[in-house]
Formats: structure tokens, sequence, C-alpha cells
């Protein structure tokens, strides 16, 4: 059912038209039945009239009388010598005489004729009269269809006034529709309406306690990731501290290295899956900053420089003054930091990273290239999905990672109506990363 | 170097203790908000690290009262928050630094060192670097042994790259560092200081990132 108002105003319509059909039909044949008694009645009246007003009882020369009615009288002496007749009558009998007082149906002159019979006993003579079938039926019909058509008529009316009816009564249901579909992704307020009818009342509190309880649970898991993130962040610092102790003590040797890269990987496991969860469109609330992007991009290769030279990797960034509006310095953070670790991880020693802010086609653009292997084709739809990487587990194990990182940052770029492209980097060879801001006051 | 170390989490607050022992520094820790507060009243510590999630009162509330005890005890705060609005609480609330969970026992032991040099104003305050030399307290510079003349920002530049080598540091984080609010800055200001010192200090010492900052290699 596609709407509630067409399938009523469709349904409604039909039960009208049908019921008004079978009416009028009964009415028809009721009103042609009544119509031919009048008719009838007429005739039998007319015979009458004539009977009692022309006394003639012996032909006259001139035997047509000019009447100009639609029916005809003939006047016959017993032994059916035509006394008087009107001059749109026949000369021959149209009766049978064995019967008087009745009613005929005769056929004179290629038309059908009704005529009536009365036998004058005061002057012994009889009264014809008549009229043809068609006319009457036609008259008949006139006056049926005159009083039908206005019924006809008034459906498309009919069919107006209750499409506004019911869109005054649905009126209510639009608004509570209304009310949903505005609500911004984090409101979880109750919706207010005036006037509940009594068959949405039962909705608007269900949807309510939905939304309260949605809230609710909202609240709880933010402190969900809160409490996990300090469950997690503050047995991790103990591992590692007490692995900073044990290489203190030069009693151990290589063995603990295995067991440092675990825990770091375990470090690092856990705050991606927060940072993924944190960032998810669902869970961040956007704020409506102005944030310096070539800040944040010094202050991310600054913070990360240690690893990066740890490679002997070239690290350069080339500038514009570079604003993002409507922006979360954390979210950009993030991203940036993600995206410039990729580059370093998966280029190989002594390789280079060229980092790039600059305006392309009026669009703020942040370019990230590097000189590693880069990504095929065929790969680069899919490592945006959470925990793939490239080859699966024949994924060189000698590069730290759980394949979230490329998911936080599309989430983070779709938080700020971004778009991200993977190309091949012309001038290194390896991948090229660009994420493309939309333009300033949003033209 | 007496250390007030307030964490909750009994198994970090010792491996954290027996690292910073190694170190010969003398920790005293609480798990409690109150005991900090109590232990400050009595004998005030040379450094205080604070976990923001205590179980009897919020973190934040016994920095406050830290301050209000005294404005000049060094801060560290120690948490698993990482949030930026966290962060700024608490430097607005007076903390020195931020260091959020899980860290590197040697970047603790940084940031407890910029501290400790801060601190000694009494006592010797070198800083050395290869055959570099600074000392904090009275602006001297040696090149083994020779001293060399630096302008006072030529120095201050100096001293915040060797004190946090191995860490880049941006144009603007040394703008900062020199220049307060609303002095007007040139855009090529510390360029031009950076070119003076590479002429006055050995070869490559200080390193460029183009684009990016300046940075001194840790020994």
């Amino acid at each position: 059912m596609k709407s509630i108002r067409t399938y009523l105003l469709f349904a409604l319509l039909a039960i009208i038209t049908v019921v008004t059909f079978f009416s009028l039909l009964h009415g028809y044949q009721a009103s042609i039945t009544k119509a031919e008694q009048l008719f009838d009645q007429r005739l039998k009246d007319l015979a009458e009239i004539i009977a009692t007003s022309n006394q003639d009882i012996i032909s006259r020369k001139q035997s047509s009388a000019h009447y100009s009615s639609k029916s005809f009288f003939q006047i016959w002496s017993k032994e059916l010598l035509l006394l008087l007749r009107s001059d749109n009558a026949p000369s021959q009998f149209l009766s049978n005489t064995k019967n008087a007082a009745q009613f005929n149906d005769v056929n004179y002159k290629g038309y059908r004729w009704r005529t009536y019979t009365l036998y004058d006993q005061r002057l012994n003579r009889w009264v014809v009269t008549g009229e043809r079938t068609d006319l009457r039926q036609n008259i008949a019909e006139n006056i049926v269809t005159a009083s039908i058509i206005p019924i006809v008529l008034a459906i498309p009316l009919a069919a107006i006034v209750i499409w506004w009816a019911i869109g005054l009564g649905l009126k209510p249901l639009k608004i509570f529709a209304l009310q949903l579909s505005n609500k911004q992704v984090d409101d979880l307020s109750p919706i207010i309406l005036q006037n509940t009818p009594e068959e949405l009342t039962q909705l608007v509190t269900t949807t309510n306690a939905l939304l309260a309880r949605l809230n609710a649970a909202f609240l709880r898991e933010q402190h969900f990731s809160a409490d996990a993130a300090h469950e997690l962040r503050t047995p991790i610092s103990t591992l590692k501290v007490l692995l900073h102790n044990l290489q203190q003590n030069h009693k151990y040797g290589g063995e603990l290295i295995p067991l440092v890269a675990a825990v770091e990987r375990m470090a690092y496991v856990t705050e991606q899956i927060l940072s993924l969860y944190h960032h998810s469109p669902e869970q961040a609330m956007l704020k409506h900053d102005t944030v310096d992007l070539t800040g944040i991009v010094q202050k991310v290769i600054a913070d990360n420089y240690e690893f990066i030279s740890s490679k002997g990797q070239q690290v350069s960034l080339t500038a514009e003054a570079f604003t993002v509006s409507n922006a979360s310095a954390f979210a950009l953070e993030t991203m940036v930091q993600n995206l410039i670790l990729n580059a370093s991880k998966y280029t190989p020693d002594e390789g280079e990273i060229r980092i790039t802010l600059s305006e392309i086609s009026l669009n703020n653009c942040l370019i990230i290239e590097d000189s590693g292997p880069g990504i095929v084709d065929s790969e680069l739809k899919r490592v945006f999905e959470r925990f793939y990487r490239i080859n699966g587990d024949q994924h060189d194990s000698g590069i730290m990672g759980c394949g979230l990182g490329l998911a936080i940052v599309k989430h983070i770029v779709e938080l700020h109506h971004a778009q991200i492209k993977l190309e091949k980097s012309e001038f290194l060879g390896g991948l090229k990363v660009l994420v493309i801001f939309p333009k300033q006051g949003g033209e | 170097m007496q250390i007030l170390f307030v964490e909750d989490d009994i198994a970090l607050a010792e491996a954290v203790t027996e690292s910073l022992q190694n170190k010969d520094f003398v920790v005293n820790h609480v798990a409690k908000g109150s005991l900090a507060i109590s232990s400050i009243k009595v004998d005030l510590p040379d450094i205080v690290i604070l976990d923001l999630g205590l179980p009897d009162m919020d973190g934040t509330e016994v920095l406050k009262i830290i301050r209000k005890h005294s404005a000049e005890i060094p801060i560290l705060i120690l948490t698993a928050r990482t949030s930026i609005e966290d962060k700024v609480l608490g430097l607005d609330l007076g903390a020195d630094d931020y260091l959020a969970k899980p860290f590197e026992v040697d970047e603790l032991l940084a940031r407890l060192r910029v501290f400790e040099r801060r601190a000694s104003t009494s006592k010797h305050a070198d800083l050395t670097i290869d055959n570099v030399t600074i000392d904090v307290v009275s602006h001297q510079v040696t090149i083994d042994d020779a001293e060399i003349d630096l302008s006072r920002r030529e120095f201050m530049v100096l001293k915040a790259l060797m004190e946090n080598a191995g860490r880049v540091q941006t144009r603007d984080k040394l703008e900062s560092k020199l220049y307060s609010w609303g002095e007007e800055v040139a855009s090529n200001t510390i360029e031009v200081h950076i070119h003076h010192l590479r002429k006055k200090l050995p070869q490559n010492f200080i390193q460029t990132l183009r684009g990016i900052g300046y940075i001194i290699k840790s020994p």
C-alpha cells in the first residue's frame, strides 16, 4: 500500500460508485415503469375527454381534424365507419373490437404504437387514442436521465471532498512523520504532538519510550567506551613498564624482544579499535571549529619523527596556509596520523614521503605520497574495510597493523564531508592519497 | 628528587615506582586522592604525578587543591583520558604536562628530567649533547670546553631543541616559546636564528625538516 490517503480515496469512491450504480439501476427501472403507467393513464383520460366532448355519430365530409399533439385519436361508429380522426392518425381501425377499454400494441407505418380503445356506450361508437411507443420511451428516458445525471456528476466532486477530508484526518500522522524525519542523527529527544488523536497515542507513546531507551543505551555506550579505554590502557601501561624494567635488568636478552613486540601490537590494536569507535559517524559529535590543518600535519610529523627517522626515510611538507571549517581537530589529527604512519610503514627504509597541502580547483587538498610499493587497483576498494589487510595472513608480518587504519580514516573523511582518493604517485611511484575537503563557505 | 605518585592501579604503581627508583628518584605512592592531599600538606614533594581516574574523588579536584597549596610544584598528569578537552582542562587547571596511557617509560623519564632541570636552579644544570654543553642557569654554551657567544633568543632556541632532543620542534612551537602573545614575529625569524646558530655550532648539529621544523638528534 503506497499511501493510506490514496487507498482510502479509491476504496471510498469504489464503494460510492457501486452503491450508486445499483440504486440508480433500480431507480431507472422503477421510474420507467411509473412513466409508462402515467402515459397510459393519459391515453385513457384523452379517450374519455374525446368521448364526452365530441357528439359525432355520422361521418363528416372532412374527416380529419387538425391536431398537432404527438398522440392521435379516431372515432368509429359501431359498424366501424370512420367518423372522425386527427390528421396524424391512420385511417384504419387500430384496435381489437372484441375487448373494449383496453391497451394494445400495434404496428403501423413502420412504427410501433400504443393504443387505448374505449367503447362509448352512450353513443354506441368506438374511441381510439394512441401514440408512438418510441416517442413515449424517449420522453420517459429524458425524464429519468435528467434525474440521474446530477448524481453521476457528483462523484468526482465527492472525490475532491473525500481527498481533502482524509488529508485533514491524517494530518496528525503526517506531522508525526515529519517530526521523525526532521530529527538530527543525534537528537533523541521525545516527540511532542498537540491534540494527539486516539489512534496515534499508542504509537507516539511507544516511539518516545523507544527514543528514551535508545538515549539511555547511547549514554551507557559512551560511558562504556571511556571505561573500556581506561580499563585497557592501564594494564597495557603496566605491561610496558614491567617489560621496560626487565630490559634494564641485563639478565634477559633477546627473549624479551617478541614479548615487547606483542605488547606493542596489543597497545596499537586497542588504540585503533577505540579510535574507530570514537570516530564512527553514529558516535562522533562533530565540533564546529575551524581547524588549522597545516599545524596539525606539522605536529603529527613532529610527534612521529622518531619512528620515521628510525627507518631513514625523508619526509617533507609543502604547505599553503590551510584551514578546515566545521571540523574536529582531534579527528583530523587521528586521520593525518593514520595516513602518515601508513605511508612510513609501507615505504622501505631510506624511502621518501612527500606531503602537500594545496588548493586544487578551489578545493583544499591534503596529498600524501610515498615511494613504497603502492596498492594494486583490485585492492583499492577493499582497503577501507575493517580488519582488511592486503594479502591477508601473508601480509608482511614485520609491519605492525590490524587493518583498521584506513577504516578510521574513511569515517573521519565522511564526518567532514570530504572525499578520499587513492592513486599512483607520479613523482615517487608509490601510493598517493588525496583528501579533498569541501569548498569553504559551502557554495 | 622526591616524587609523589598518585595512582589507584597497584600493579602499574609498583612497576613505575621500580622504574623511577632505578633512575634514583624517591617515590611515594598513594592510591587515593584524599591521601595525596594530606601527604602534600605534611611534606611537599618536588614533583607530582597524578592519575585523573581515582576511586574516591576526581583527579581534577585533587589537581585544584594541590595547586591552591603550592603554585610552583610541577604536576604531570598521567591518565587514560585522551580527548583534547581533557588535555586542555588539565593544563588549564594548572598541570605542567600531560602524558596519556599507555606511555613509554623513556617518555615519562624525559618529561621528569625537564621538570628536574627547571627546578634545579641552585644545583648544576648542565645539558650535554655530543660535544655541546649548555648551562641552563648561567646561559653559558661550550663546545669542547670552549665558550661561544649566543644572543638571548639564539640561546632559547638551542635550549628548546636540546631539552627536547630526538623530538621535532615545529616552527610554531619555537615561536611560542620565544615570543609572548601579541608580540610581532616576522615569518622568517626562527630561520634567521637557526642560521646564526648553525654558523656557531658543529656541522649538522641542528637538522631541518623541510616545511615542518627542526630537530637535534638525541645522543
